[in-house]
């Protein structure tokens, strides 16, 4: 990320200046395009070059598709695909009579994909403005002008004291401003050994122990609402839902490592969630649980909502931080590590979602309680959400530990309509593949890693017996070449070319496939291009007759 | 100072160094294609891979820093094969093979990669020749953002930007509206540190029509 960039916005910032992101986002909003006078507008506004701003303008999926006074996006994600192989897709795009990415001639009408609207467990989901609709009849509906907004089911807890899914009530914050002991909250966490929740399992202690010991003038946290994993809706009900929890969470983490500013990047994909956090956080503010000087104890902490603008690797890190800072939302080389330089170049804690979420229970109820959570396991609360094909989709909090049976088929009740289950995908799009076969393998970070498979951010789409699994390596790797953020070569070019391998109907040869594989995983700069070739490793191993390879 | 070894040499360098300085400083040959020694290392092109001692996989040395004790093998046999698999990608993007003269000609040459197995889509051609003599090959570009740096880092003039996203990256100057109407000063910056002539000087393109004649020195 450029320094001189950096500086800019901090400075145009301490001024009030919204971000590039910001005014382009309004501009499409608007009026449905951006034209140059928008980025003349927006860097006049933004403090930012004229040509950073039109760099912004051609990253980000909210920008680049024309909109028409009815916005029409049909979601592509993995859910969508295992519950129709895309045919909703096709259905959508002939119905309305236009391509994905293209607005009728007289304006009207506009069509594009989006991944994902979070809609998992009502697959397929199709998005009208901000109304998303889904399941049956959801095409009929919206060809005919008549979605409406989809229920989303309750959670349900397995935990006997359910953690993430009782609203948050700011104990844990008021415990740790009453014991008034940074340092030993940080030794609780890290104690308490929680993991991250986003995908990269990192310990959460530990950035919070190098942003604390990190020298700054402000220091910022960082909540990764940027939820982008499709078959996952765990933050978005989180956000949406429990806005307070994650507020709290941030908050407790501010208090340890000395951050008086936080901000939560929340999806575009969610229409829901910045209205909802900004809502719990002028509710927390009134009640003086943000704002200067907390509840008498001289600790201030206020948080801002940022919405997204379309674009999956904006969830890495270092990327989100662009992205926060109205950049181009690419991923940049570590070091610097965001405790060192983030936010406006400051020591910056960014944490998942639902890793922050965890937190309060910690600062209110002690380390022990919460690594009863799961006994003989990864310690603490887990969300699991399931996709459609499932007898009872939805969203579960859970312990670790638990076989991938007794998810499968005690909790979500095994497949609808007597299909049988063939694959799972867990923990998104950069996840292995788990067979059938290996349903015994416990929900664990190292159980699952064992099986090539990862925890990831907890998303469990299932695949039945009608799924194509040469589809479905193309369904992914069109999704890891269109979101690759054109940062490092191997991702940039590779999955383009891996993407390509599965599209055409030209048999595989395999050797070239497992040698892009490796320079894939080896050569990428972020998970993103690293982690694109484990659902396809899976592919490999366990359905080689289904892919198309070539004889050798 | 960091004690290590490269290929076997032993060497100290202040902490913080990079393991392609401290190399370079040894006198080791690792080829780059995202690196400008007057720019911040960028950690894009991961050409630049080595082994080292108890890394799970290559590392890139221009954003790796050096550790007390690391043992840094350039010659690492998988280093070697996801630099050349990486370069034999960079080369099936461009609709043409690079120009002799260029970086990316040398570094391909370097690591025998001379041809690119892969079919496939390839840049489309988009020649802005609006500019007096800065003329811009859009289809050449590898999105090393090495001009984008040289404007922001070097110039401080920010008229280059990257664009779009996965294969579709590219440049701009200005809001794609070519140099002369962008912030430019027409200092050249971006052109001397193109590896491949997507920026390039006009009277180098008149002086030096396609094909060159390949010197080896």
């Amino acid at each position: 990320m450029s320094k001189n960039l950096v500086e800019l916005i901090r400075r145009h910032h301490e001024q009030g200046a919204p971000t590039a992101l910001e005014v382009l986002k309004a501009a499409m909003d608007d009026h449905g395009t951006i034209t140059d006078d928008d980025r003349r507008v927006a860097a006049e506004r933004s403090g930012l070059p004229e040509a950073t701003v039109y760099g912004v303008s051609t990253f980000y999926d909210d920008l680049v598709h024309p909109r028409g006074r009815r916005h029409v996006r049909v979601c592509t994600g993995t859910a969508c695909f295992a519950a129709t192989g895309d045919a909703h897709v096709d259905q959508v795009r002939e119905g309305l009579g236009l391509q994905l990415g293209e607005r009728s001639a007289d304006g009207e009408t506009s069509l594009a994909e989006t991944v994902c609207l979070g809609l998992c467990h009502s697959s397929p989901a199709v998005r009208v403005g901000d109304v998303i609709d889904a399941g049956p009849g959801v095409v009929e509906r919206v060809l005919a002008g008549t979605e409406r907004t989809a229920p989303e089911p309750d959670p349900v807890s397995l935990l006997p004291e359910p953690v993430l899914t009782v609203p948050g009530g700011w104990e844990g914050l008021r415990a740790a401003l009453d014991r008034n002991d940074p340092e030993a909250t940080l030794e609780d966490v890290k104690a308490a050994q929680v993991r991250g929740r986003g995908g990269a399992g990192f310990p959460a202690g530990m950035k919070w122990q190098f942003a604390r010991a990190a020298k700054g003038e402000h220091k910022f946290i960082v909540a990764n609402g940027d939820e982008g994993d499709p078959g996952s809706y765990i933050d978005k009900w989180l956000m949406e839902r429990n806005p307070a929890l994650l507020l709290e969470g941030m908050a407790i983490a501010g208090f340890v490592v000395g951050a008086d500013h936080g901000f939560v990047l929340c999806r575009s994909e969610y229409p829901l969630s910045k209205p909802a956090l900004d809502a719990a956080a002028a509710q927390a503010r009134e009640a003086g649980l943000l704002g200067e000087n907390i509840l008498g104890s001289g600790f201030s902490f206020d948080v801002t909502i940022i919405e997204g603008a379309g674009s999956y690797v904006v969830g890495e890190e270092t990327a989100l931080l662009a992205s926060i800072q109205g950049l181009r939302g690419t991923v940049s080389a570590r070091p610097p590590f965001p405790a060192e330089r983030g936010v406006h170049g400051m020591p910056t804690v960014v944490n998942n979602v639902e890793t922050l979420c965890n937190v309060p229970f910690i600062a209110s109820r002690g380390v022990d309680a919460y690594r009863d959570l799961s006994p003989g396991a990864t310690p603490g609360s887990k969300l699991v959400c399931f996709n459609e094909r499932f007898a009872k989709p939805g969203l579960y909090e859970v312990p670790f530990g638990m076989t991938m049976r007794e998810l499968c088929e005690d909790v979500a009740g095994g497949l609808v309509d007597g299909h049988e289950l063939k694959a799972l995908q867990i923990g998104g799009p950069l996840g292995g593949i788990l067979p059938a076969s290996k349903l015994d393998t416990p929900f664990d970070f190292d159980a699952l890693a064992a099986e090539g498979c990862m925890v990831g951010h907890g998303g469990i789409v299932g695949f039945d017996e009608t799924t194509d699994m040469r589809e479905l390596a193309r369904h992914l790797l069109h999704f890891g070449a269109s979101e690759s953020c054109g940062k490092c070569f191997p991702c940039r070019i590779g999955l383009q070319r891996a993407h390509e391998m599965f599209a055409a109907d030209d048999p595989v040869d395999r050797q070239r496939l497992e040698e892009l594989l490796e320079t894939l995983e080896l050569g990428s700069l972020c998970a993103h291009g690293g982690g694109m070739p484990a659902p396809i490793r899976s592919l490999l191993a366990h359905w080689p007759d289904e892919l198309g390879l070539a004889v050798a | 100072m960091t004690s290590l070894t490269i290929n076997g040499t032993p060497i100290d360098v202040a902490p913080g160094t990079t393991i392609l300085d401290a190399a370079r400083a040894l006198g080791e040959t690792i080829p780059t294609l995202c690196f400008d020694e007057r720019q911040d290392p960028f950690g894009a092109c991961r050409v630049c891979m080595v082994g080292v001692e108890g890394a799970p996989g290559p590392l890139p040395a221009c954003t790796t820093q050096v550790r007390e004790g690391m043992v840094v093998d350039t010659r690492d046999p998988t280093a070697r094969r996801v630099a050349d698999a990486v370069v034999e990608l960079v080369l099936s993007e461009l609709p043409e093979p690079p120009a002799s003269h260029t970086e990316l000609a040398a570094v391909a040459r370097q690591l025998d990669v001379t041809d690119t197995r892969w079919p496939g889509r390839v840049h489309e051609r988009d020649h802005d020749e609006r500019h007096p003599y800065l003329a811009l090959r859009h289809e050449l570009c590898i999105s090393c953002g090495r001009c984008v740096r040289a404007c922001d880092e070097v110039q401080g003039t920010f008229a280059l930007t990257a664009t779009g996203r996965g294969f579709d990256a590219n440049i701009a100057a200005g809001m794609d509206q070519g140099f002369q109407a962008s912030a430019c000063v027409s200092c050249g910056a971006c052109a001397d540190t193109c590896p491949t002539g997507a920026i390039t000087e006009m009277s180098l393109l008149d002086l030096a029509p396609e094909p060159l004649h390949e010197v080896t020195t």
